[in-house]
């Protein structure tokens, strides 16, 4: 198969996909940390470009709730939701690099700013605080499917429907999920189709319903469907297997070789506002993630499967190695990447 | 189900805090829902985090009770002031204010609280009686092309309604549909006639646009009557419709029921849908269809009936499936979260007690719409006594806040007075508001469903007539317009042959 990646992506994606998690340490030992010059003095604002009931807006209450818990600073969630959160992004760049305005952002502000580079860098003009959620893609069908039951199976059942064969995600251009589409339907020469759903809900309907084939999501979205025993994975695209799902192939043990791309989600502050409160947040934040509260969340997610903690630097080279990755491939999807 | 119906109950009634938070839930649902500028997701957000300091029943019911009752809230400043709560309010206003304006506004707001309560009463039953059998069907069935069929079947339908004449109501129609394509594509993400601006990309919002379109033209249409000496103040109508008036529309209301019913269990679809498919049906069925947007009291019962009926039916995906129908069921969501708890076909099985006390307590929450509503009204319909110069500031300031606090965006509040101003300068021409507010939120939705629809057929537009629900909906749809034309054909030559 063409491999997309080139030599500076894999060192920082080495970094990237750090293993499947062990017994959860807190990385940040002081629990207490004084306030520079009295800040925050009042409520913090987290710019969430997504609505409250998706997994950005989850994520972003239960950090809030966790941050607060420890430290007693309230933070105020404001809510901006469109165009694939590129509002919520400039809104926060407009906002007073002040420290008193932090942001939650997914994976999707890499990639935009991986194809147009005046889009905000997360790792440059915005200084990440933690990524406090990574995780990886899986690909799923229903549990009572007759037509297939493994990967190999779907595989071979695809191929002989001629391009007919369906499977759900949201497949917005450029997005994590095309990409990865991309990667698996060279990689096996079979040839799918791909229904975009931006909303959880018809999605996952679709599946249980019979209106698509198969569903491409990340486990802690489906976890669920997986307890329920409606939806199965057949194939986990990691680099290894997780403990969780120890009897699913990855697609590297498929024959596929390409390095995942990770969905995580983090929490971040302007380049520009004073290093002693950049400090001060991270020091918050990352101890948030510590809380008993987050950590409970997270597991009800299935985000502790994978380590899902990055601190600054860490997040730095996690959305680098994205960005190269990001980079390439569209470059080689013939994409406008400017 | 009447045993477990009866334990719900009792479980719900039998302790004095459960039953604080039901009528705190009531309450609260027909406030929020009746305050221009906030909504009942407004309270769902606020109360979000103390639900976990509830039980799991209590914090689900709380939610479900506000989702009842702040549907049916907007109903009632969508009759007197022509600001619908709600995008499923929006129908209500079309013949709930013109009513008003006609001192009718007793009728109307009566209509409005018994139906709603009908309506959600009905949802309630059946979504007690074939919660799992219904959302199976329904999403086995039902996929986007469907979905995209019942969209254009709907527009097909009420798209003359409001209008000077059937072409203007269309292309009122159109206009929206136009304004629904602004921003990020449903499917591919692509920006569209957003002019380089970043804030257009998330398109344009429904609560603005219909404050604008609604509100806004209205009081700039009054304002004109004022300055020019023909201002007509609203007449205060108390008295209610009765009984034999209700009765007579006996047959708009059960059809009302099933429709709401049905949009409502569809995935994502949720109570706007079946507010507007509710209301086209009305028109679709009735005699008098040049009646419709001028202030008759069936379009103000199909509405209400129609979007109350929708709660019920979207619980049913949500219990029985784990798929929320819309914002404030996926609100509801994460209740269940908060407490270790996932909706879906294991609640059934793990938590029965919840569900029943859900279940009873909608029941009753659409019981209370009726009492309360009744009672509320009187003391509500003195609100139409408030002189206009005092009123039309505090509706624009409420309006705008409505609009800004949506997403905090200073976008939507021009968006507002942009569609003010259009649709002030549209409604003297005699094209119809309530038909391009049809085609934003229709728009959004049929595209949105159409594309991911042309997706799972391949791009084969013939084989969307291979889907037998698909292929009804769409013929009865394209047999609507072509009718429509055909009158409108012989309309325009016997005007000529004059």
């Amino acid at each position: 198969m063409k491999n997309y990646i080139g030599l500076s992506a894999l060192a920082g994606l080495l970094v990237m996909a750090s293993g499947t998690a062990s017994a959860f340490e807190c990385k940040v030992k002081d629990a207490t940390m004084a306030k520079p010059d009295g800040f925050p003095s009042r409520a913090l604002t987290m710019i969430v470009p997504y609505g409250p009931a998706g997994g950005s807006g989850q994520v972003a209450a239960a950090m809030a709730e966790a941050v607060t818990g420890h430290t007693d600073v309230a933070i105020n969630r404001d809510h901006k939701p469109g165009g694939s959160g590129t509002v919520g992004m400039t809104a926060y760049m407009a906002a007073p690099a002040d420290g008193y305005n932090v942001l939650e952002h997914i994976d999707d502000a890499s990639s935009a700013h991986a194809l147009d580079s005046s889009r905000p860098n997360p790792a440059a003009d915005l200084v990440p605080l933690v990524v406090s959620q990574v995780t990886f893609s899986q690909v799923y069908i229903r549990t009572n499917e007759t037509r297939y039951t493994d990967w190999t199976s779907f595989v071979k059942w695809v191929k002989a429907q001629d391009g007919k064969a369906t499977i759900a995600n949201v497949s917005k251009e450029g997005s994590m999920e095309r990409v990865t589409m991309k990667f698996i339907t060279d990689a096996t020469g079979m040839e799918i189709q791909q229904i975009s759903f931006d909303k959880g809900a018809p999605r996952y309907g679709a599946l249980l319903g019979g209106q698509v084939d198969a569903l491409f999501e990340q486990p802690g979205d489906v976890r669920k469907f997986l307890d329920a025993d409606n939806f199965k994975p057949i194939l986990t695209i990691f680099n290894e297997r997780p403990g969780v799902f120890a009897d699913v192939p990855t697609h590297k043990e498929m024959g596929m070789d390409f390095e995942p791309l990770l969905r995580f989600r983090g929490f971040y502050v302007h380049k520009d506002a004073p290093a002693d409160r950049v400090k001060w947040l991270q020091w918050a934040f990352q101890r948030g993630y510590c809380q008993d509260s987050y950590q409970a969340f997270n597991e009800s997610k299935f985000m502790n499967v994978i380590d899902s903690y990055r601190d600054t630097a860490g997040a730095i080279d996690l959305i680098n190695a994205s960005v190269d990755q990001y980079r390439e491939v569209y470059k080689s999807m013939g994409m406008d990447v400017k | 189900m009447w045993e477990n119906f009866a334990a719900g109950s009792l479980a719900l009634f039998s302790d004095p805090f459960t039953v604080a938070i039901f009528v705190f839930g009531v309450l609260g649902g027909m406030l929020f829902g009746a305050i221009p500028g906030v909504s009942m997701l407004t309270l769902a957000a606020i109360l979000l985090p103390f639900t976990a300091s509830l039980t799991p029943a209590q914090g689900v019911m709380l939610f479900a009770v506000i989702y009842c009752t702040g549907t049916y809230g907007g109903a009632i400043t969508a009759i007197l002031f022509n600001i619908p709560g709600a995008p499923e309010n929006a129908p209500t206003a079309f013949d709930g204010y013109p009513m008003t304006r006609q001192g009718k506004s007793g009728k109307a707001v009566g209509a409005a609280v018994l139906c709603s309560a009908i309506g959600g009463v009905a949802s309630a039953l059946v979504m007690m009686a074939a919660t799992e059998p219904l959302a199976n069907w329904a999403i086995r069935n039902i996929g986007p092309p469907e979905i995209f069929a019942l969209v254009f079947f709907g527009l097909a339908v009420a798209s003359s309604v409001g209008g000077r004449s059937i072409w203007k109501g269309w292309m009122s129609v159109l206009l929206g549909l136009i304004i629904a394509t602004i921003g990020q594509d449903p499917v591919g993400g692509i920006n569209r006639y957003n002019f380089g601006f970043t804030d257009l990309a998330a398109g344009i919002a429904f609560v603005p646009a219909i404050l604008g379109f609604f509100a806004v033209s209205e009081i700039f249409v009054q304002a004109e009557k004022k300055a020019t000496g023909k201002f007509d103040a609203p007449k205060v109508g108390m008295s209610f419709p009765s009984f034999l008036e209700i009765w007579a529309h006996r047959i708009a209301v059960v059809r009302s029921i099933l429709v709401g019913f049905f949009c409502g269990i569809l995935p994502g679809i949720g109570a706007t849908l079946a507010a507007f498919m509710g209301y086209g049906e009305a028109v679709r069925w009735s005699r008098d269809k040049e009646g419709f947007g001028k202030g008759k009291l069936e379009g103000v019962i199909s509405s209400e009936t129609a979007n109350n009926a929708a709660t019920g039916a979207a619980m049913i995906p949500l219990l029985a499936l784990g798929l929320p129908g819309g914002a404030l069921t996926a609100m509801m969501v994460a209740v269940f979260q908060m407490h270790d708890l996932e909706p879906g076909p294991l609640v059934f099985y793990n938590s029965p007690e919840l569900i029943w006390i859900v279940f009873a307590a909608m029941f009753y929450a659409n019981l209370s719409i009726l009492f309360i509503g009744l009672v509320e009204t009187k003391t509500i319909l003195y609100l139409l006594k408030i002189p206009f110069q005092f009123l039309a500031p505090m509706i624009l300031l409420l309006a705008s806040i409505g609009s800004y606090i949506g997403r905090g965006l200073v976008l939507d509040v021009i968006v507002m007075f942009g569609a003010g101003i259009i649709g002030f300068l549209l409604r003297r021409s005699g094209y119809s508001i309530p038909g391009i507010v049809l085609g934003i939120i229709l728009g959004k939705i049929g595209e949105q469903n159409f594309a991911q629809g042309m997706q799972m057929v391949h791009y084969d537009l013939g084989t969307y007539f291979s889907r037998p629900i698909c292929l009804i909906l769409i013929v009865a749809g394209a047999l609507t317009l072509l009718a429509g034309i055909y009158k409108a054909v012989g309309s325009s030559r016997s005007t000529a042959s004059q």
